[in-house]
């Protein structure tokens, strides 16, 4: 029973970064992908289509969080207190100004807040596996911009296009150095396989040319979710003490059951709607 | 201050700024349900026409909603790690439920009728708004019988010095929850309402070419107000006797909150009255040519806003000293963070939220001395595929 949750909110979280990590590398690279503002629009409008099923990822995650770790989810949460103060506000900016941009002086909060919430999550990263702090607040960004650009090249036609492509190419290297070292100086994780598996996602796409391109997005979608469930790998993150008991944990299960599913089918409808759009 | 008083500040503010942009976006979901319905149902373009402008006000209001929704979430954790300590079993488990079938499916159902417009049968895309609009109201009941829980802890025994889950029925049989979420319900539809209410009456107002939208849209306020808030103040005189019973000293607990209280119920009243005056008004159109009561319809829009301010004031301020009625103090399940810490995150959410409501306010205005357009203006790169 215990093992179904910790899978969930393994699932959960894997699921925020590889999807909303899309978001915010997107919300970094649109203006330099896009040299004017039709362009601009364009590459925005190749994200915003998945905007709100993907950073509803989170919202669910801190819900199985609350409802199923009680124990962890208030010390987790209130030990990172500063750094969580920062990824949520740089949320809530991006959030706005993304849905809101009519005019380029959104994109002061839209860049801005894209940026504090990746560095934050590296900051977070970075505290729980391990490893200098900087090297997480730059490496998950730029992680977070190659996968962006992946997703463009991917999404998007024409010069743009061109441009997300160049720009991934360039990424791939300063991604794949944070994630080896990330792998050599985080210290508790103990499964090898995480960083090879790692390694080797940021390594293909380098071969975009060679491969198709979706086969490049799932790539880095792979690494960008392998982060927090790393988390789940290093030691001591999730014991039963910090669980709810089993009759919260049975109720839960119920819902969970009914509504993952749906969530699963209307996700996947979200994408096949767009389908058209591109 | 110190640190237990900023961190009810904040939230006492955050959940202020909350609630209102779920009151409107409950209510004109709702709203937004009925006008999709008739478009559907019948030819005339009218009511397709007022889908998408109140359908464009509304995912404008959600959008920024849904950011004060996720710092709501994680209040919770970061500023009431003891509540999660000590009652995370019982309370979790309503939130946990609110977020994965609240959160997770409505914005996803949401993203899909926005973008699926054209692309998805009509019958298809009618019923995702009503799912829409079913799982907000879903979201409010999960929400109420947490909040419900705060003021009369039941289904629970303390064991190890936690609190364990006994019985999930009693969670949503608690009479703090039931009479609480149809009044929240009816609050939201009323909000709804007298919103749609007055946006069309600043359009009769200022001689709008739209006659015919703007007194259809008109009618539908009236008469969702007319019978929202009879069923509004009912349900909130019958929590009076509960409250008697289960928190007997809550109007001397809640010191300001009280006020709170007198003025919901005096606009409470107010909104009755008025509402079933202007409805033998609706006959022929008379209303349409009474330009003071048009008058008092614009001014009337903040009315079901301070009052919800006022009651939940109410509610919240007179359930201290505890957070958990009788079983958790305020001051002991305040997480342990410095003053300083405390301080940085009170200025930094009230100032995105002030940021938030007022951008809120400015776009829905804009919108709205718009009208209705029928050429998709480039809004927000959300908002244009409308």
């Amino acid at each position: 029973m215990e093992g179904v949750w910790v899978a969930l909110l393994g699932l959960l979280t894997a699921g925020y970064f590889a999807l909303a990590g899309v978001d915010y590398g997107v919300a970094l690279l649109f203006r330099v992908v896009g040299r004017d503002e039709v362009e601009r629009s364009r590459v925005l409008g190749a994200m915003t289509p998945f905007l709100l099923g993907n950073e509803v990822w989170l919202v669910a995650a801190v819900g199985v969080l609350f409802g199923a770790f009680p124990r962890l989810e208030g010390e987790l949460l209130s030990g990172h207190h500063g750094v969580f103060v920062v990824v949520l506000v740089g949320l809530v900016a991006f959030t706005a100004a993304v849905q809101l941009r009519t005019h380029p002086w959104w994109d002061a909060p839209l860049v801005g807040g894209a940026l504090a919430v990746s560095a934050g999550w590296g900051v977070l990263l970075g505290d729980v596996l391990g490893g200098p702090a900087v090297l997480w607040a730059f490496g998950v960004p730029v992680l977070f911009l190659l996968h962006g650009a992946v997703f463009l090249s991917w999404r998007l036609r024409g010069p743009v296009r061109e441009r997300a492509s160049r720009a991934a190419r360039v990424l791939a290297w300063p991604a794949a150095g944070f994630v080896v070292a990330a792998v050599v100086l985080s210290g508790p994780v103990r499964e090898p396989w995480c960083g090879v598996g790692a390694v080797l996602g940021v390594a293909l796409p380098l071969a975009a040319r060679v491969v198709t391109r979706r086969l490049a997005f799932l790539c880095t979608a792979t690494v960008c979710a392998v982060l927090p469930v790393t988390v789940f790998g290093a030691q001591a993150v999730v014991d039963v003490e910090a669980m709810a008991h089993t009759p919260t944990l049975r109720a839960l299960g119920w819902v969970a059951l009914v509504v993952l599913p749906l969530v699963g089918l209307f996700q996947w409808a979200t994408w096949w709607v767009a389908r058209a759009a591109r | 201050m110190d640190a237990l008083g900023l961190a009810r500040l904040q939230f006492a503010v955050t959940t202020s700024f909350h609630f209102l942009f779920v009151l409107l976006t409950l209510g004109l979901v709702t709203l937004v349900a009925v006008a999709q319905t008739r478009a559907t149902l019948s030819d005339d373009p009218v009511h397709a026409r007022m889908t998408w402008f109140w359908g464009r006000i509304y995912v404008v209001n959600y959008a920024l909603g849904i950011a004060t929704g996720i710092v709501m979430e994680f209040q919770f954790g970061l500023n009431w790690s003891g509540l999660s300590h000590y009652a995370g079993d019982v309370f979790g488990a309503p939130l946990a439920i609110e977020t994965l079938v609240a959160f997770f499916l409505e914005s996803t159902f949401l993203g899909l009728w926005i973008f699926g417009r054209d692309r998805l049968n009509r019958w298809v895309h009618l019923a995702l708004i009503w799912l829409v609009a079913l799982t907000a109201y879903a979201s409010a009941l999960w929400i109420m019988v947490a909040n419900a829980f705060l003021q009369h802890p039941v289904g629970h025994e303390e064991r190890d010095g936690v609190l364990r889950l006994v019985d999930f029925s009693a969670l949503l049989a608690n009479p703090l929850f039931t009479s609480a979420f149809w009044h929240v319900v009816c609050a939201a539809l009323t909000t709804g309402g007298v919103f749609v209410t007055g946006v069309s009456a600043y359009h009769l107002v200022r001689r709008t070419t739209e006659v015919d939208f703007f007194r259809r849209s008109l009618r539908l306020g009236v008469v969702v107000t007319a019978l929202a808030a009879p069923a509004l103040v009912g349900f909130g005189v019958a929590q009076f006797p509960v409250i008697g019973r289960f928190q007997p000293t809550k109007v001397a607990d809640a010191g300001a909150g009280a006020a709170g209280l007198g003025l919901m119920v005096q606009i409470g009243l107010l909104l009755v009255l008025v509402s079933w005056l202007t409805v033998p008004l609706l006959l022929r159109d008379r209303v349409l040519r009474l330009r003071f009561v048009l008058h008092l319809m614009v001014l009337g829009i903040p009315l079901p806003f301070v009052a919800a301010i006022g009651g939940w004031l109410f509610r919240e301020l007179g359930r201290q000293p505890w957070l958990v009625y009788g079983l958790l103090r305020t001051e002991d399940a305040v997480s342990e963070v410095s003053r300083d810490g405390m301080l940085f995150s009170f200025i930094a959410f009230t100032a995105v939220f002030v940021v938030l409501a007022v951008a809120d306010w400015v776009l829905i205005a804009r919108l709205v001395r718009r009208g209705p357009v029928d050429e998709a203006v480039p809004l927000s790169p959300l908002v244009p595929a409308l």
